[in-house]
């Protein structure tokens, strides 16, 4: 049996075609391909990108409960119009409670965060004396921010390709025909807005 | 008579812009069409190297533009065909020595006499490109399936998409090498028109019968045997309304795999 098997398996691999071997390098170059010229094409670089995919959660986040690390956010060509796709994993949704909560919330925040800026302002000197301690070097402290800042666009750089990977796993045709019925728990939601290219 | 000015353009540098011009024009002149090919490459001059007439340029393009000589006297006719001429680019001078208006009315003035205008663009978005650009109504962009020549392209379609005079852009992918495709090395064809999305008007396999043909400034449409020439009589016939089916470069050339070939067919549809 092993014998038969063994050739078996010899002759299949013979006449298989050629093309399954793992990622290959055209895919690759088609994926930053890809991603490059939706930059190009709408000036979004993957810091403003992110800054929207975040942003955009905080929103959708005040009515529905998201999957926040599975949303993606796409661009697609459709002629002469780009399109902005967003698939969310909705978890739940927020009952009118809720929604309300959070929008009073938002509120508050939005004032308090008005007053916090005057204070900031204010106030700003004497909290740098304060903590002199601490800081060593102000110029230290300056190429540290810098460093952080260049460490977290290396980073958006990274995530960014994986968000189209995942748009391949989750079919967002089907979504879009059908968009709360999902295989496990989570519901997914497609957006779609257009605008001209 | 009013002729077609086409511009054969690229944004990328060495994708063979110079290369299909002087075979879509060898081939429309061929096929009895009366052709003249502009040079626009001002410093850089190349297209009559690819046609073997660069023993014969007298005058040039900034010539006819600086009034030195008439206009037809600038152009250059081809040793075989006498349906085919060229306008040289100046070698010694760069790329401001000439405005887009004074192009668009050079083109203006050739379309009147001939069928088709080929204008060969310069590499790069500048003066250069927006000079080739003005006298033109139809754009061929040539890329490779290589990242660099696909983003170009792409830049290059968006700058011609904001030209209200140019009504046709289509795209002619050059230098494809069907084996590297096949093992998921090279983008597809697909792949490229996926993203790039507009009309293709011809596929150009990697021949290494270009660099022969270049020696000898003999462009290969004139050898009936290759394959690339083949493809850029197709383009040809193409751009002169015919429905004309891309070359199939897929196919396996030995013994062996066509037979593999079959047995693959055979396991996708059981």
């Amino acid at each position: 049996m092993g014998l038969f098997s063994s050739l078996y398996n010899k002759v299949a691999k013979f006449f298989r075609p050629q093309e399954d071997d793992g990622e290959a390098s055209k895919s690759v170059a088609t994926n930053r391909l890809k991603l490059v010229l939706m930059q190009d094409r709408t000036n979004l670089t993957p810091r403003i990108l992110e800054q929207m995919r975040s942003e955009l959660i905080d929103l959708l986040s005040r009515y529905v409960e998201l999957d926040k690390e599975l949303l993606e956010l796409n661009f697609e060509q459709e002629g002469d119009q780009v399109a902005l796709m967003l698939s969310i994993p909705v978890i739940r949704a927020k009952d009118e409670e809720e929604i309300e909560a959070a929008l009073k919330a938002r509120e508050e925040q939005n004032s308090k965060s008005e007053g916090n800026n005057e204070e900031t302002e204010s106030d700003g000197d004497s909290e740098s004396n304060e903590d002199s301690d601490e800081i060593i070097d102000e110029r230290t402290e300056e190429e540290k921010a810098e460093a952080e800042k260049a460490d977290a666009i290396a980073k958006e750089l990274q995530d960014v390709p994986t968000i189209i990977k995942k748009k391949k796993v989750s079919q967002p045709e089907e979504m879009g025909n059908n968009p709360f019925k999902g295989d496990d728990n989570s519901e997914k939601v497609e957006l779609e807005s257009t605008t001209e290219a | 008579m009013t002729g077609r000015v086409i511009v054969i353009t690229s944004g990328k540098g060495g994708v063979g812009k110079t290369t299909t011009s002087a075979n879509i024009g060898t081939a429309l002149a061929k096929a009895g069409h009366k052709v003249v090919l502009i040079d626009t490459d001002l410093g850089l001059r190349n297209l009559d190297l690819l046609l073997g007439l660069e023993n014969r340029i007298v005058y040039t393009i900034v010539d006819v533009i600086e009034e030195r000589c008439k206009l037809k006297q600038a152009l250059v006719k081809d040793k075989k065909n006498p349906n085919l001429s060229l306008l040289a680019a100046a070698q010694t001078r760069d790329k401001t020595a000439v405005n887009a208006e004074q192009l668009k009315e050079i083109c203006d003035t050739l379309r009147e006499e001939n069928d088709f205008v080929l204008v060969d663009c310069p590499a790069g978005i500048e003066q250069g490109f927006q000079n080739a650009v003005a006298g033109a109504n139809e754009a061929i962009v040539v890329t490779t399936p290589e990242m660099s020549a696909i983003r170009d392209a792409d830049r290059i379609i968006g700058l011609l998409a904001t030209k209200e005079e140019i009504s046709s852009t289509k795209l002619l992918l050059n230098r494809v090498r069907p084996s590297l495709i096949k093992s998921n090395e090279m983008m597809s064809v697909d792949d490229v028109i996926g993203i790039l999305e507009i009309p293709l008007i011809g596929i150009i396999p990697e021949d290494t019968g270009i660099i022969t043909s270049t020696n000898k400034g003999e462009p290969i449409v004139n050898d009936e045997n290759a394959l690339a020439g083949k493809a850029y009589r197709n383009v040809a016939q193409r751009i002169l309304g015919e429905e004309v089916p891309f070359l199939d470069l897929d196919e396996p050339k030995g013994f062996m795999a066509k037979i593999k070939n079959a047995f693959a067919k055979l396991k996708v549809k059981v």
